[in-house]
């Protein structure tokens, strides 16, 4: 049994078998996917063509619209608002994602250990995820409170000078990383532990027989187990920073000045306070071929380097 | 001198996972707190610490609103998402990861695709689909866009593409057909991912706001986000009660995560000791 | 490829259904049927508690014309959940809506037109509730929904603050320098303490006090036929050089990041002005001796409302709704539910009641907003689709000014162009 686990294996195929494909595998494939298939294209993939739909129309979204051509999308590129929406929206990202995968892998590796009180920390770790958008926000918005902020405190204490954080046009959207960073840790440690947890007891075992250190287990290991793990979160996290809303929402609603009015952020305001819907229909799609590049690309990559797979 | 380095290893660990952990958990902490205050302390500044322990707004909490009625229902729509999750991306991730079937890329690219258009767009035609259905304003509306979510299947897919193929390979050649390797041979190794798919269906079911505020409007089908909105007043918000009542309805994400992360109990011993 | 373009074959016949549907639909509504009213309301704790009963007095005497009361999950998230309900077909009867939101309701089919209703019943007394309420309701000369809310912006100080620092209080006939002054002597940067609170969020919160600045200084948003920005005028500019020279120069003024701390700091006594609404009063904590007075003037002492109405949807709604949200906007139930809330009132004949004596003694800072109200309310914000794109230009102004990041002509003269672009766009 191990020697099917151990690494120098010559015999992993990482390729696709090359078998000829059966009719019953299409049907089995199509049959073992079909449930998911149905309910995610009903309630997924209809709405969503259905939203490309309204972005061809001058719509209120409520009541039937009147055709429009492309004059949502002509609009759309003339916008100065949408194109510093979409900058802001992709320097946050940029942030983002890696700040939060960086972070967790890390923590996720610390809390692989077999320590008294794991159970508590990883608790602990996951509760930014249960800490409800709003009580969130109020809490940062009060941690960085220009005047009596606990950060501007401790600046204070140190010498520093007081920074305006979420009240500062400069500052703002960093502090919205910071904000979501923290919230969205937990979750990316938790895909990671998954995928820690992934790794056979045989193969930890096997290397330290090899004689590898601590580092180097990391390396050689756990960091390849939980490459598919970064895929995935590297395209998660980028689908959801791209679509970033609740937390501007609570905090700063857009400002101050406009500098945390994201791409969805400037949608909701199209849609719901100015109610042109097929504009907002719009933004959403754009919204929506920027993240399909983005994933599409990153799968690409993914397919490569998930290649991983135990050795 | 193995002893030695499991006693020196653990300290050294602590002292990195308990500020993590505060740093962690200090809203949470900040909100039990406000639970515990009364009014005139909460609508002070700065926040300082409660006086004493004010029970009476949990009790408040749990007796002025159906609170009971609302922890029902988001707990039938949570649950049944889980099971539906587990089960339906179970089939479609083995399915997407390892059967070359005909349109499975293009299936899973639209599956993915669900993901990339914000909500705030399809949730209107998103209900005009569950009117269609006839699932208005009945807890079904909630249940029925998330019995299978994009993100399962993509995190299912992700996970079994880790899976090596010789064990299923080996299985096979041994007679067996497709769902019994599934089920018994490779599902029983993806515990933790299973787990982690359950508790954060759970969390997402159990927290969604926008869904619930435009897709149901009984007060009998609400659910304990929409419900502790009234918690929060117009201008005036009774914020200990709405802490008291927000910790209560976090209580059982915390205790299915406890109870789930039972299941990463493979945690890899210190190397070098056997 | 053949899976791709079957896919897509699929998603058409799907959404045509859809659109018939929606289309089908769109049109009327299912509204209420058989009588039975359903109200949607934001309101929570003593409100809710104080709705309920009166609603369920309502329904003992009147079996025949049931109300529900539902909760709507807060008002913030009206508006949305009323257009969704008008895409899965069941609209309440009558929804508890931001005045702000009238506009975007008006347009649908939906919307019950209350025009005639309100003149020709004489009983209802459309002319007795207060100017502020009937603007609000009122989009193109046409009647959208009764008033629900009525309150404006005053004056609210801290007795104790202004004792230590020894400044009298305001005054009905207190001017923009004198404010000022005051907010100077009140504010203790090193203590952190400060004069005034101003909601600086960009949102309508931010626009809204301007605008009553504005109002003093003799000034108008918009030019009279609707057309053009009027606030790029020496009202405007007097406006943002008081908000400058409070803010930036003085630095008296705390600036709120629309989480709304200054009510809390307010308490703490680090604020020594607010410039708020009825509805604060309830958050101040009892250890707070404070007093209400008008706004300070320059030319007049002008304050704004921002009133809240109750929408009527469906076609069968009118006549189903009518006889309760009568009986509920009457001078005696309504003083009734001002006695258990604080709400102010929303006519004139409630002030002549035997019981609003109990009603000042019981919220004694009411008074100065009911006068307030009476005497300084004389503008309103225009109720027309645009509004929403000139809040924000407006916002972003104020914004700019108060952080210091702009000079207040050249803000002002900014939003003008902006404004004026898309009031041309309309």
């Amino acid at each position: 049994m191990t020697a099917v686990l151990t690494p120098a294996r010559p015999l992993v195929e990482a390729r696709e078998p090359r078998r000829r494909v059966r009719t019953a595998d299409h049907v089995a494939g199509w049959g073992f996917a079909a449930p998911a298939v149905v309910v995610i294209g009903l309630f997924g993939l209809v709405p969503v063509v259905w939203s490309f739909v309204l972005s061809f129309q001058h719509t209120d979204l409520t009541s039937p619209g009147t055709f429009a051509g492309a004059a949502n999308y002509a609009k759309l590129a003339e916008d100065p608002l949408f194109w510093d929406a979409a900058r802001r929206t992709l320097v946050y990202t940029a942030l983002f994602v890696p700040l939060t995968m960086v972070l967790a892998l890390p923590i996720a590796v610390l809390l692989n250990q077999k320590v008294r009180g794991i159970a508590l920390y990883r608790m602990a770790v996951f509760v930014p995820l249960v800490t409800s958008t709003v009580a969130t926000g109020i809490i940062f918005s009060w941690l960085g409170n220009p005047q009596f902020g606990l950060v501007n405190a401790l600046l204070d204490g140190v010498g520093l000078p007081k920074q305006g954080f979420f009240q500062d046009p400069g500052q703002a959207l960093y502090a919205v990383v910071a904000m979501t960073v923290w919230g969205w840790l937990g979750f990316a440690v938790i895909i990671f532990l998954a995928a820690l947890q992934n790794v056979p007891q045989d193969l930890m075992e096997a290397s330290a027989l090899d004689g590898c250190g601590r580092v180097q287990s990391f390396w050689h290991v756990e960091l390849p187990q939980a490459a598919p793990a970064s895929g995935f979160l590297l395209v998660w996290l980028t689908i959801n920073g791209l679509q970033l809303f609740d937390a501007v929402y609570v905090t700063t609603k857009g400002g101050p000045l406009r500098a945390t009015t994201v791409l969805v952020y400037h949608l909701y305001n199209e849609a719901f306070v100015s109610f042109d819907g097929g504009y907002a229909a719009a933004i959403g799609c754009v919204v929506f071929l920027v993240i399909l590049v983005f994933t599409v690309v990153q799968l690409r990559f993914n397919r490569r380097t998930s290649h991983f797979e135990a050795r | 001198m193995t002893a030695l380095r499991i006693r020196r290893r653990p300290s050294a660990l602590h002292l990195v996972l308990l500020p993590l952990s505060l740093v962690m958990i200090a809203p949470l902490v900040w909100m039990v707190l406000v639970s515990f205050s009364t009014r005139e302390e909460s609508r002070r500044f700065p926040p300082g610490l409660p006086s004493g322990l004010e029970w009476r707004n949990y009790a408040d909490a749990l007796t002025d609103a159906p609170l009971g009625s609302w922890l029902y229902n988001s707990t039938v729509v949570s649950v049944v998402c889980v099971v539906g999750n587990l089960v339906l991306c179970s089939l479609a991730g083995y399915a997407f990861a390892r059967i070359p079937f005909v349109g499975s890329r293009i299936a899973f690219l639209a599956i993915l695709a669900t993901l990339m258009v914000p909500f705030q767009i399809v949730m209107l035609p998103l209900l005009v689909m569950v009117r269609a259905v006839g699932l208005t304003d009945t807890l079904g509306a909630l249940i029925a866009p998330n019995l299978a979510t994009a993100f399962g299947v993509f995190l299912m897919r992700q996970f079994f593409l880790t899976v090596p193929r010789e064990l299923e390979e080996a299985a096979r050649i041994d007679g067996a057909g497709r769902l019994r390797i599934l089920v018994q041979v490779l599902l029983p190794l993806m515990r933790p991912t299973l787990a982690t798919l359950a508790v954060l269906t759970f969390l997402q079911t159990w927290n969604d706001f926008l869904w619930p505020l435009i897709a149901i409007q009984s007060p009998d089908t609400m659910t304990v986000q929409i419900g502790l909105q009234s918690f929060q007043g117009a201008h005036t918000t009774n914020w200990p009660k709405l802490m008291a009542g927000t910790v209560l309805s976090q209580l059982p994400v915390l205790v299915v995560f406890f109870v789930a992360q039972r299941f990463f109990v493979r945690s890899v011993a210190s190397v070098g000791i056997k | 490829m053949t899976q791709g373009s079957g896919l897509s074959r699929r998603a058409v016949l799907i959404l045509g259904g859809v659109a018939a549907l929606t289309a089908a639909c769109g049109g009327g509504s299912d509204g209420s049927g058989g009588g039975k009213v359903t109200v949607w309301h934001g309101y929570t704790d003593h409100e809710a508690e104080a709705l309920g009963k009166l609603a369920s007095r309502w329904n003992s005497a009147h079996p025949e014309q049931q109300v529900e009361l539902v909760f709507n999950g807060g008002n913030d998230g009206a508006l949305q959940k009323t257009l969704a309900s008008f895409v899965s077909g069941n609209p309440p009867t009558v929804a508890y809506e931001f005045g702000s939101s009238l506009n975007g309701l008006a347009a649908r089919p939906q919307t019950q037109d209350l025009s005639a209703a309100v003149r020709d019943d004489k009983d209802f007394g459309w002319d007795d509730l207060f100017a502020a309420g009937r603007d609000a309701a009122t989009v193109d000369g046409k009647v959208y929904g009764v008033p629900a809310l009525v309150d404006n912006l005053s004056l609210v100080y801290n007795k104790k603050l202004f004792d230590e620092v020894g400044v009298a209080y305001p005054t009905e006939s207190w001017t923009w320098e004198d404010f000022r002054a005051a907010a100077v002597k009140l504010a203790k940067p090193e203590d952190n303490r400060y004069g005034w609170a101003y909601v600086n969020d960009g949102s309508e919160d931010t626009v809204w006090r301007f605008l009553a600045l504005l109002w003093q200084a003799g000034g108008d948003l918009l030019s009279s036929d609707g057309k053009k920005a009027a606030f790029d005028s020496d009202a405007g500019r007097q406006a943002m050089q008081l908000l400058h020279d409070m803010a930036v120069v003085d630095k008296s003024v705390y600036l709120d990041t629309g989480d709304q701390q200054y009510v809390n700091l307010f308490n703490s006594a680090r604020i020594g002005m607010l410039w708020t609404g009825p509805w604060d009063l309830g958050s101040i904590n009892e250890d707070v001796s404070y007093g209400v007075q008008f706004l300070p003037g320059k030319v007049t002492h002008a304050t704004i409302a921002g009133p809240d109405v109750f929408s009527v949807f469906g076609d069968s709604g009118k006549a189903d709704a009518w006889p309760f949200l009568k009986w509920l906007l009457s001078a005696e139930i309504h003083l009734e539910f001002a006695l258990e809330t604080g709400h102010l009132p929303i006519r004139q004949s409630e002030l002549s009641l035997p019981k609003y004596a109990e009603f000042l003694e019981k919220f004694p800072g009411n008074k100065v907003f009911v006068d307030n109200l009476a005497k300084n309310v004389s503008k309103a914000r225009p109720n027309i689709a645009e509004y929403p794109k000139i809040s924000q230009a407006l916002g972003a102004a104020v914004q700019s000014v108060l952080l210091g990041k702009e000079e207040g002509a050249a803000a002002l003269a900014a939003a003008r162009a902006e404004v004026d672009e898309i009031l041309a766009g309309s």
